[in-house]
């Protein structure tokens, strides 16, 4: 029956090995980050760190292409397909976010102020608990949709996990410009800042693009 | 020669063809099924619908047409066999459904190309009584209340058919759109039961099309003496080739003119989902359907579509139907039969050392 079919399809567990990949760009990230606000990382580990990354990064887009190319012989309505390579060309850009900072760092031989490392490693710590929401959502979203047409609160939540964000980003912004550096650098790590927390707001963009996907198709 | 008088009917049947597609707008507008191949289903059923079941409600317009002038009654027919001016009634009906249809055809087109749903229905009801107003005697009590009490319940349904479709969608929607929901496991199925939803309801609504849409279009040139006399007195005498005519008319308008009015209807009046959009195609197929037993008569597919997907909008609220639009559609429809009415009264009127 084809209300009873529950098996994962092939697009499915393609858009679940690209959440995977981005995921594990996150993780290299949260360790990139860890050794970014250690004042005794060597520049070299840094530059390692964000190689794997990089890495990270192209076996996620490799897995977005695939996906993409699984679409064509599926029987997804031309609706559906659009919003799946949305959502999946959204969480890419999770991926691209996480090797641009890294880069840039490393780029810039640019190290965080001390007493900012707390609450970096909180922001990036709390972008990966809401990624692990999103996978949550996007699982629920294929495998159980009438459910998901029903309720879809786990999409708040991800939203919950932006606010908190939100909330140590605004506070870092301000003791940043009251820094004694100059303003250049003060821009510098705000540019790095926005940046970081940034992530944050793709998910978010992510859930609020599957909310619409649920509204037009709810009954 | 007298048989290329048809072209005025089957210009009438590709204007309702290429105006009653809009009734599968919300397929096309929710990008599930394509245009293409909508349109290519439609024609497909439209023509089958008509060949089998579209003679049905040939005599229910024919009624119409006896008593305000436009068909010639059997009295009629028989006193030109008596005078053997058979060829000459045979010309003059022939001629008076092309007046007709011409005035309804050019209508439906004009208000098409503002890209507005316009019931032809009513386009071809306006012309046979603007054309009775000159040629049949109103001012007779007699004449008068007979004409009236059909003209009334042709006009009842504008009111009735849309408002009912409007019901029918409204509760469709709240109860099996619901009942579907609840029903729904992956993403995946939900894509195959929307897909197969839409194709189910396009094939069952171009079916009810043919059948009660095809007799608007060629039912004035049917002889419907021809059964008693044997003498045919109008270009068709075979009810079934008479309503698949009309079929393959409407089925041409659908294929090539259809796509303005079908984004209006499906986009525009009111915000509905995918599934929203597959009922309101069934509550349109049910109403057509319900309407025609309860009254008798061919209603308007537009209209009951328009109504249905106002009830598919009210679903969610007051705010997420476009009155603006609607209001263009409601002028639409009062302008449909008085626009097509007054045509045939200044052609019966620049014609009548003809036809007096």
């Amino acid at each position: 029956m084809l209300t009873k079919n529950r098996k994962p399809d092939t697009v499915h567990i393609l858009l679940l090995e690209q959440l995977r990949d981005v995921e594990s760009c996150l993780l290299y990230f949260e360790s990139f980050m860890r050794a970014a606000c250690t004042p005794e990382t060597v520049h070299e580990t840094l530059k390692s760190l964000a190689a794997n990354i990089s890495e990270a990064e192209a076996k996620a887009d490799i897995s977005l292409r695939k996906m993409i190319d699984s679409l064509q012989g599926h029987a997804y309505l031309p609706s559906t397909r659009e919003d799946i390579i949305s959502v999946a060309t959204m969480c890419d850009k999770i991926a691209n976010a996480c090797e641009g900072i890294s880069n840039h760092i490393v780029f810039q031989h640019f190290s965080f102020p001390a007493q900012f490392s707390d609450d970096l490693l909180k922001i990036v710590s709390i972008t990966h608990d809401q990624f692990e929401v999103l996978e949550k959502s996007i699982t629920r979203l294929f495998a159980n949709f009438g459910e998901m047409l029903r309720d879809h609160s786990i999409l708040d939540e991800i939203r919950s996990f932006e606010s908190m964000v939100d909330v140590i980003e605004v506070k870092l912004s301000e003791e940043t410009y009251s820094l004694d550096i100059e303003l250049a650098a003060q821009m510098q790590l705000a540019k790095h800042l926005d940046s970081l927390c940034d992530i944050s707001d793709i998910i978010e963009n992510i859930a609020d693009k599957m909310q619409i996907m649920l509204i037009t198709r709810k009954a | 020669m007298v048989y290329l008088l048809l072209a005025a009917g089957l210009f009438m049947g590709w204007s309702l063809g290429s105006n009653d597609a809009c009734t599968f707008g919300t397929a096309v507008t929710t990008r599930v099924v394509k245009y293409r191949t909508a349109v290519i289903i439609i024609a497909v059923c439209v023509v089958i619908g008509a060949f089998v079941g579209g003679s049905g409600n040939i005599g229910k317009l024919a009624e119409l047409a006896t008593s305000n002038k436009v068909i010639a009654s059997s009295d009629v027919v028989n006193e030109a066999i008596a005078t053997g001016d058979v060829a000459l009634l045979q010309l003059k009906s022939a001629l008076k459904a092309a007046i007709i249809f011409a005035c309804a055809g050019l209508t439906v087109f004009g208000i098409n190309f503002f890209k507005l749903p316009v019931s032809s229905n009513q386009a071809i009801t306006g012309a046979i009584i603007g054309w009775g107003l000159f040629y049949s005697n109103y001012s007779d009590p007699e004449i008068l209340s007979t004409n009236l009490s059909q003209i009334a319940v042709f006009v009842s349904t504008w009111l009735l058919n849309p408002l009912s479709a409007g019901i029918i969608s409204f509760i469709l929607i709240s109860t099996l759109g619901k009942f579907l929901e609840k029903r729904l496991s992956t993403l995946g199925s939900y894509d195959a039961i929307i897909r197969t939803g839409y194709i189910i309801a396009i094939i069952l609504g171009s079916l009810s099309i043919g059948i009660n849409s095809s007799a608007n279009v060629t039912a004035l040139y049917f002889d419907h003496a021809f059964a008693e006399t044997g003498v045919a007195a109008n270009l068709l005498t075979n009810p079934v080739l008479t309503a698949g005519l009309g079929g393959i008319a409407i089925a041409l308008g659908v294929l090539t003119y259809s796509k303005k009015v079908m984004m209006t209807v499906g986009g525009k009046i009111a915000n509905i989902s995918q599934m929203d959009g597959f009922l309101v195609i069934i509550a349109m197929a049910l109403t057509v359907v319900l309407m025609g037993k309860v009254l008798g008569i061919p209603v308007s597919n537009t209209q009951a579509t328009v109504g249905a997907v106002l009830g598919a909008g009210l679903t969610r609220g007051v705010n997420q139907v476009n009155f603006g639009v609607l209001k263009s559609i409601g002028l639409a429809w009062v302008c449909s039969p008085t626009i097509a009415g007054l045509l045939a009264y200044a052609v019966a009127f620049f014609t009548q050392g003809f036809f007096g």
